[in-house]
């Protein structure tokens, strides 16, 4: 077990250099410089003269090659070091830092109402499989399934912020906060607040997966329900429901537990899409800006943690499959 | 090379049975309502992008002038096409005017609806018709069946000429993306030991790196982003999951019997991998790239959407979504393109469904 975990780092490690050094490359080789973009692109007029480009490309280690840089950049989050955005002035720790409630916030609640709504739904689907309404539901979801998420969190705007404009109805276009809202307001106007802004995101963000865990369940359940046990257990005179939820279900956890694992990354790396959207100030959207700002050691940093993430998801993923089904050995 | 077929003796007793797999396969594909419909309506893009502009356009799709026939509507497909005498003859682009004044002996086919993708159709430009409403004026009606943009150009002139990037997105995004995918898998699978070792990581590596952000860093650093450059990136990125399955494949089918046999007869590791293995591996192979289509058309259109895509005179479903944003209260900008996007990837899905469902022989025994 634990040769098999240090093994299972140490390629970790090797694939996070060789991920973190493509990145690096491809985002030093993108036209422009956070010096040019940044400033150039807010304000002509402030166009930076060259002398002071010289002094500011030697302070932010950009006059070297970018492979001296990448093993500068290394050598810092070796010793725990993301380094300081260029085009924020902060240290690239702390912007994660604050990013990352707010992400959480929008992908904690749409994985957990993905959970609590398609683990019903995929066992409705095996209790009636094959029936009229259950053809009807699995195609709803497959159709659910195929809707692209920015073609829905357009008609969702549509219809919640320009159509139901000023009835009970309306929700906020984008953004996390009210104009209204502010750090003195009360606890509970600010998460009523925050959790309007929030719902347009959510529903975007979890529909997809529902439709996809409900597809998920309900396929494995397929398999598993024509298993001799289930035959014994019905033999036996459990009940439909107890068969399906106490035979059946628990052994489709299997597989289900490793795609928990799996979700890892995108539960704190956020959606580039909905966040842009959205207009809400998490993960997703600052990556999306720091390329824009080509704002390297941002890039860099939140390159680094989805990786880490997804690698950690993965070992993660292998170790429970290995826990829940005595079957599999990791060896 | 008849030497390794296993001829057909026994099984030959009815010419029905002796069926290929691609047959079979299809004769089973065929029996999905729901797919065919969806391949159905595949091929119905391909006719809209093939005959778009003489479905929507400005120009004539055939038409006489000084004596000779000419097909101007192709100028739509590629610039150089234009028959150089309307440029000489300053057209401008505009034909009824121009046409009727210049040689009144003239005749013209015209497009079914009189609209163009790249600009508004101005007041009078075709006999007795007004200009196109413009800014959030451009409701759908009967001449501008989809609506117009903040421009007042017409949405569904746009939607038509926009199909042609829908598709080819997906062909030669996936067409790249499993070339490269099906050699690295089978060299990775058939070879092994420290080949296979490479592939893997090399397949981790790109797995890893969160596609959106590989694909963004991609689009900053071409400098002049055209639509098959976008292609060329989302096929660059795309290929993983098909490696990691002809991977399998190969390594599944190295081992066995009729590959063994014709290693014995000498063939080389290409021709084995290509003549022998490869028509065996293919099918599971393909339903990824099915389903890739369908993410490749997503990705094309979000990246349009997010401001990425091609520059502005090529049209794509998502760039109009784009503009949509910033005009929400012009619903027709979201509705038409979206619905298209949602039933191309809708499509796309079911066909590949289909395709598993017919090829994958475990999945035919489930549903006995």
């Amino acid at each position: 077990m634990v040769s098999y975990l240090i093994r299972r780092m140490a390629l970790a490690v090797v694939t996070l250099v060789m991920i973190t050094g493509i990145v690096y490359g491809l985002a030093r080789a993108m036209p422009g410089t956070p010096l040019t973009i940044a400033i150039g692109e807010t304000d002509p007029s402030r166009k930076l003269n060259p002398a002071d480009i010289e002094r500011m490309k030697k302070a932010y280690g950009l006059d070297k090659p970018w492979y001296t840089a990448y093993f500068v950049w290394v050598g810092n989050v070796a010793r725990g070091d993301l380094g300081r955005s260029i085009s924020r002035k902060q240290p690239v720790a702390r912007l994660i830092g604050e990013r990352i409630g707010p992400t959480l916030a929008l992908s904690g609640s749409a994985l957990l109402l993905t959970w609590v709504l398609s683990i019903p739904l995929g066992l409705y689907a095996s209790a009636r499989s094959g029936a009229v309404d259950e053809r009807a539901v699995s195609f709803g979801l497959y159709v659910l399934y195929s809707f692209p998420t920015f073609v829905a969190a357009l008609f969702l705007q549509i219809i919640f912020a320009v159509w139901l404009r000023d009835t009970a109805w309306e929700l906020p276009l984008f953004g996390m906060r009210g104009d209204g809202i502010t750090v003195e307001s009360s606890w509970l106007a600010r998460t009523t607040d925050m959790a309007r802004h929030a719902i347009l995101p959510v529903i975007c963000q979890s529909y997809v997966s529902l439709a996809w865990y409900s597809r998920f369940i309900h396929a494995n359940m397929q398999e598993v329900v024509r298993q001799d046990y289930i035959r014994t257990a019905k033999a036996k005179g459990a009940g439909p429901w107890r068969v399906l939820v106490h035979h059946g279900f628990r052994n489709t956890l299997i597989p289900l537990v490793t795609l928990l694992g799996l979700s890892l990354p995108a539960l704190l790396g956020g959606s580039v899409i909905i966040e842009q959207i959205f207009t809400w100030p998490g993960m997703g959207r600052l990556f999306f800006e720091s390329i824009r700002e080509r704002d390297y050691p941002t890039i860099m940093g939140l390159t680094f943690m989805f990786s880490v993430l997804t690698l950690a998801g993965q070992l993660v993923a292998d170790m429970l499959y290995a826990w829940v089904d005595p079957r599999v050995s990791v060896e | 090379m008849s030497s390794d077929q296993t001829a057909p003796m026994t099984r030959s007793s009815s010419p029905s049975e002796a069926k290929g797999f691609w047959s079979e396969a299809w004769r089973r594909f065929r029996g999905r309502k729901l797919s065919m419909a969806a391949l159905g309506f595949v091929l119905f893009l391909v006719l809209v992008a093939t005959f778009a502009p003489a479905i929507a356009g400005t120009k004539p799709v055939v038409c006489k002038y000084k004596g000779t026939i000419y097909f101007p509507c192709l100028s739509y497909f590629d610039r150089s096409l234009e028959p150089v005498i309307f440029a000489k003859d300053r057209f401008r682009g505009t034909y009824p005017a121009n046409l009727a004044e210049k040689d009144p002996e003239s005749w013209a086919i015209w497009p079914l609806v009189f609209q163009d993708p790249y600009r508004s159709v101005r007041d009078n430009e075709w006999p007795g018709e007004p200009a196109n409403p413009a800014r959030d004026q451009g409701k759908p009606s009967r001449r501008n069946l989809f609506g117009t943009d903040q421009y007042g150009v017409d949405v569904f002139a746009k939607m038509v000429h926009g199909t042609t990037v829908a598709l080819l997105v997906g062909f030669v995004s996936m067409g790249l993306a499993g070339t490269i995918g099906i050699t690295v898998g089978a060299t990775a699978g058939y070879f092994g030991g420290w080949v296979d070792m490479l592939a893997s990581r090399l397949i981790e590596v790109v797995m890893c790196i969160p596609t959106l952000v590989l694909i963004l860093a991609l689009v900053a650093f071409v400098d002049q982003p055209s639509i098959w450059k976008t292609m060329a990136i989302i096929g660059l990125t795309g290929w993983t999951g098909i490696a990691r399955l002809a991977r399998a494949e190969f390594l599944r089918l190295r081992s066995s019997e009729f590959v063994m046999a014709a290693r014995a007869a000498g063939a080389g590791p290409l021709r084995i991998m290509l003549r022998h293995i490869l028509p065996n591996a293919l099918a599971p192979v393909l339903v990824p790239i099915t389903f890739g289509i369908a993410s490749a058309i997503l990705i094309e259109s979000s990246l349009s959407f997010l401001g990425f895509g091609p520059p502005p005179p090529s049209v794509s479903w998502g760039s109009l979504l784009n503009d949509a944003r910033s005009n929400l209260q012009m619903w027709w900008l979201v509705v038409f393109p979206g619905v298209a996007i949602f039933l191309t990837v809708l499509s796309y899905n079911l066909v590949g469904e289909g395709l598993q469902e017919a090829t994958d022989p475990r999945l035919r025994e489930a549903r006995k």
